[in-house]
């Protein structure tokens, strides 16, 4: 009992958000409810990023019935590699990424062959709501393969790296480059068994990492070292992580990019309730620096401003950047 | 932000004080007990009549039956006998009845029957009785002898009270001789009471001969004589043999006078025996028993007033938020994972059927089954709905198997499974699927040990007697659980399972110190 307490204090002291904390004083209290299909949903996301200019993947087609599932030919068919996508998803599930084709069948990002069936079986079961937040009837998107740029060859295990940021009323607070293991099946998601690796805001280079709430410094599977590593154009980062706040109006989100090698960086999706493991990949509680954002927009307030994107980029890089490796 | 800390607060607070201050009335002012161990004894009397008719005379059978005036409550009366007429009268404060028939012949047997119990009221009512009485004439030996006996009685008492309870003390010296005298060698406690009055009549002090029952259960029983007098503001009460004043709490009084209990007219050989057992009731089911002989008001608007049927629903019913609040503790504050939000709480509810050890063992032999059923459906690619319903199926089936097989091996336990929820069961499994596709299957064994630990939980404190009694006696009791979840609905602290997950700091820490 007393060990707990001390732990308690220990958190405390440094900063650490809970996911009670996180859900009462950030996700209830910055994010509107009536916002969320905008981010709950990848293809609402997609347009709008779209209409505002902001990158993403190219879209090649949505399903929102079976009886459409047949024109999967239509998107499919030209390509060698593609996503499939639930709109609806939460966590990574019910992705397909399919990277290119041996006789008539897909291969997925881990090597195994799909056909046609299994394909359209995916499809179906997304439909019908399998991978949906809520259960409900939901539609398949048919997506862009993002193919991750060769810097992330040494420290990543097949599937797609990428960048979570999270974003305090337009100001990224903290970032994280997540590596897909052996053991997340090509996937970033952290609770699957990928890697968070902190990253400093200001210069976008690479800190510790976590996986499975441990504290590593190598990939395991590739034995690189994952700290020290530069992630470029992170400037393009930071921007289109701060400009998502315009984009859905949600005051606390983790925004997901990507870096393609040809494209640059691209939005995958948003986040509004972004999970909390970040922080031990940054060594770092998101409390302090949630705080001072807080304690600034009141400054703001009261001097009756705002902040543009790269304002509030500059801000958060002068006060949370610069962290020693 | 501040205004909704407020707001929240007077509205946990308001909560809080009216479920405190409804269940706070409720005990102290309405005297709801707090437990169902309160209960009340409840006697059951039976007295037996047995008599020999003579053949073709009409039979007429008076016998006294308990007055009931304000010690105890009568909750059912009846007379049971065969072809005869009853009839009850009141005639100076004690109660008659009169079973009658124009012929009869053989053995006859009548049947009283009495259940009641101690009235809850304290407040007696006024009581009234002859204070002054003429005196019996008396002559030669008996009169000096009562003089003899009267004169050290009048020396030693100083009111009527005493001089009542002197009295009975000489009459139960039996080595005096002036007693012996007035006895004549008869020292049955009939005969006692008989000389008491005698003497008492000669002071003018009036004397009711009494005629009691000792509630006490399972013992053969005789009438029991007590004399008693009024002091013109109580009745004050004498045991004969003993000069013991005061009756005693268990002693129901039958009649009054000097009749004997029972007269019987075109018959012989009368016998009256006496059968007496307790039963004890919840004191609250007994005030609505009693309703309308006692102040149960407070009954009126509860959920006792409902029918029996809905209140054992509401028994259930009422539980469910203690249940969903254990949730909300495990979840919350201590971190543990579950399948879905209230399926815990579904499950806990099935066991009610089955019992804690039966039900897990059968959730776990269901859940694998399925599991492995589902694992092979996955094979055949079939489309959401098309493989629920075949899950589903497999899980009715399954329980039938169980059942038949558990009927066969005589375990009738395995019988009551028929109405463990069958769609909770599918659900569990396709959820649990689902999990253990995605998360892996040791995550899968983690979310589906966390279920069955809160299902458990919320199970055991959903089925203490005492707080079912306690929640649905008192169901204000709830407002104050909605405050306790509404504070929880801000609570911003660490999770149990947060500190462990953020070790990684802490220990860090350390070693940098």
């Amino acid at each position: 009992m007393f060990a707990f307490l001390k732990t308690w204090k220990a958190l405390q002291a440094r900063g650490i958000m809970g996911i009670n904390r996180r859900n009462a004083d950030y996700v209830l209290k910055y994010n509107d409810r009536r916002l969320y299909p905008g981010v709950d949903d990848k293809i609402t996301t997609k347009e709008r990023a779209l209409a505002a200019g902001i990158h993403v993947p190219d879209l090649y087609g949505v399903i929102s019935t079976e009886k459409q599932i047949s024109r999967l030919g239509a998107f499919i068919d030209a390509r060698d590699g593609f996503v499939i996508k639930p709109a609806q998803g939460a966590g990574g599930d019910g992705i397909l990424v399919i990277t290119d084709r041996f006789e008539d069948h897909y291969r997925t990002v881990s090597g195994s062959l799909l056909s046609r069936a299994d394909l359209e079986h995916q499809i179906s079961s997304i439909l019908t709501g399998l991978y949906s937040l809520g259960g409900h009837r939901d539609r398949a998107l048919i997506e862009y393969r993002v193919k991750p740029d060769p810097i992330f060859r040494a420290i990543s295990y097949e599937g797609v790296p990428d960048i979570r940021i999270i974003v305090l009323m337009g100001y990224p607070v903290m970032a994280m480059l997540r590596l897909p293991t052996r053991q997340s099946g090509g996937k970033a998601n952290l609770h699957q068994g990928a890697i968070g690796v902190g990253v400093d805001l200001a210069t976008g280079i690479t800190l510790q990492g976590t996986w499975l709430n441990k504290i590593i410094r190598k990939h395991p599977d590739t034995t690189h070292a994952v700290d020290g590593v530069q992630l470029p154009d992170w400037a393009g980062f930071m921007a289109l992580a701060a400009s998502c706040y315009e984009l859905c109006g949600l005051g606390y989100i983790g925004v997901d990019l990507v870096l393609d090698e040809e494209k640059g960086p691209l939005i995958l999706e948003l986040n509004a309730r972004p999970g909390l493991n970040i922080q031990i990949a940054n060594d770092c509680g998101l409390a302090h620096r949630t705080e001072a954002v807080e304690r600034h927009l009141a400054e703001l307030a009261q001097n009756g401003a705002s902040e543009n994107a790269e304002e509030r980029v500059r801000f958060t890089q002068s006060l949370f950047g610069h962290v020693g490796p | 932000m501040r205004s909704l800390n407020l707001h929240l607060k007077i509205l946990i607070a308001v909560l809080v004080l009216l479920g405190a201050g409804i269940t706070g009335y409720q005990i102290f002012v309405l005297g709801i007990p707090v437990s169902e161990d309160e209960t009340d004894d409840l006697w059951n009397i039976d007295a037996k009549v047995a008599f020999i008719a003579t053949p073709n005379v009409p039979v007429k059978v008076q016998m006294y039956v308990p007055p009931l005036a304000h010690d105890f409550v009568s909750l059912n009366e009846s007379f049971i006998s065969n072809n005869y007429g009853v009839n009850v009268n009141r005639i100076d404060g004690n109660r008659k009845v009169t079973w009658s028939a124009r012929r009869a012949s053989g053995n006859q047997t009548l049947y009283y029957r009495l259940v009641l119990t101690k009235r809850y009221s304290q407040d007696k009512p006024k009581v009234k009785g002859p204070v002054f009485r003429d005196s019996v004439p008396l002559d030669g030996p008996e009169k000096v002898a009562a003089d003899a006996l009267l004169a050290p009685i009048r020396q030693h008492s100083a009111d009527v009270e005493t001089f009542i309870g002197e009295t009975i003390k000489r009459v139960n010296n039996l080595n005096d001789d002036n007693v012996k005298l007035l006895l004549g060698g008869d020292s049955s406690p009939v005969h006692k009471a008989r000389v008491i009055d005698l003497l008492l009549s000669v002071a003018h002090v009036p004397l009711e001969r009494v005629h009691t029952l000792r509630l006490v259960a399972n013992m053969p029983q005789v009438p029991e004589l007590w004399l008693r007098s009024f002091n013109g503001n109580d009745w004050l009460y004498f045991n004969p043999e003993t000069g013991e004043q005061g009756l005693p709490a268990d002693r129901l009084i039958w009649w009054t006078g000097d009749d004997n209990l029972v007269a019987v007219e075109g018959g012989k050989k009368v016998l009256v025996s006496f059968t007496l057992n307790n039963s004890e009731m919840n004191a609250i089911r007994l005030a609505k028993l009693t309703d309308e002989n006692t102040d149960a008001d407070f009954l009126e608007y509860s959920l006792y007033s409902l029918p029996l049927q809905t209140q054992q629903t509401f028994m259930i019913m009422v539980m469910i938020p203690i249940g969903v609040w254990v949730i909300l503790i495990l979840r919350n504050l201590i971190g543990l994972q579950t399948l879905g939000t209230f399926t815990p709480v579904l499950i806990a509810l099935a066991f009610r059927e089955t019992q804690l050890g039966y039900g897990i063992a059968l959730f776990s032999l269901i859940t694998a089954l399925g599991l492995s059923l589902r694992s092979y459906l996955e094979h055949l690619k079939l489309q959401m709905l098309p493989r629920l319903s075949v899950v589903l199926t497999f899980v009715v089936v399954m329980i039938a198997t169980i059942s038949l097989l558990s009927h066969k091996l005589g375990l009738e336990r395995g019988l009551s499974v028929a109405l463990f929820p069958m769609v909770i069961l599918t659900m569990t499994i396709e959820r649990l699927s689902i999990t253990w596709e995605e998360r892996g299957g040791g995550y899968a064994m983690k979310v589906a040990a966390g279920t069955l630990l809160a299902a458990s939980l919320a199970h055991i404190l959903m089925s203490v007697p005492q707080m079912i009694y306690f929640v649905f006696t008192f169901p204000a009791v709830l407002l104050i659980l909605v405050g306790f979840m509404l504070a929880m609905g801000r609570y911003r602290g660490y999770r149990l399972s947060e500190l462990i997950r953020f070790k990684a700091f802490t220990q860090d820490n350390e070693a940098g110190a």
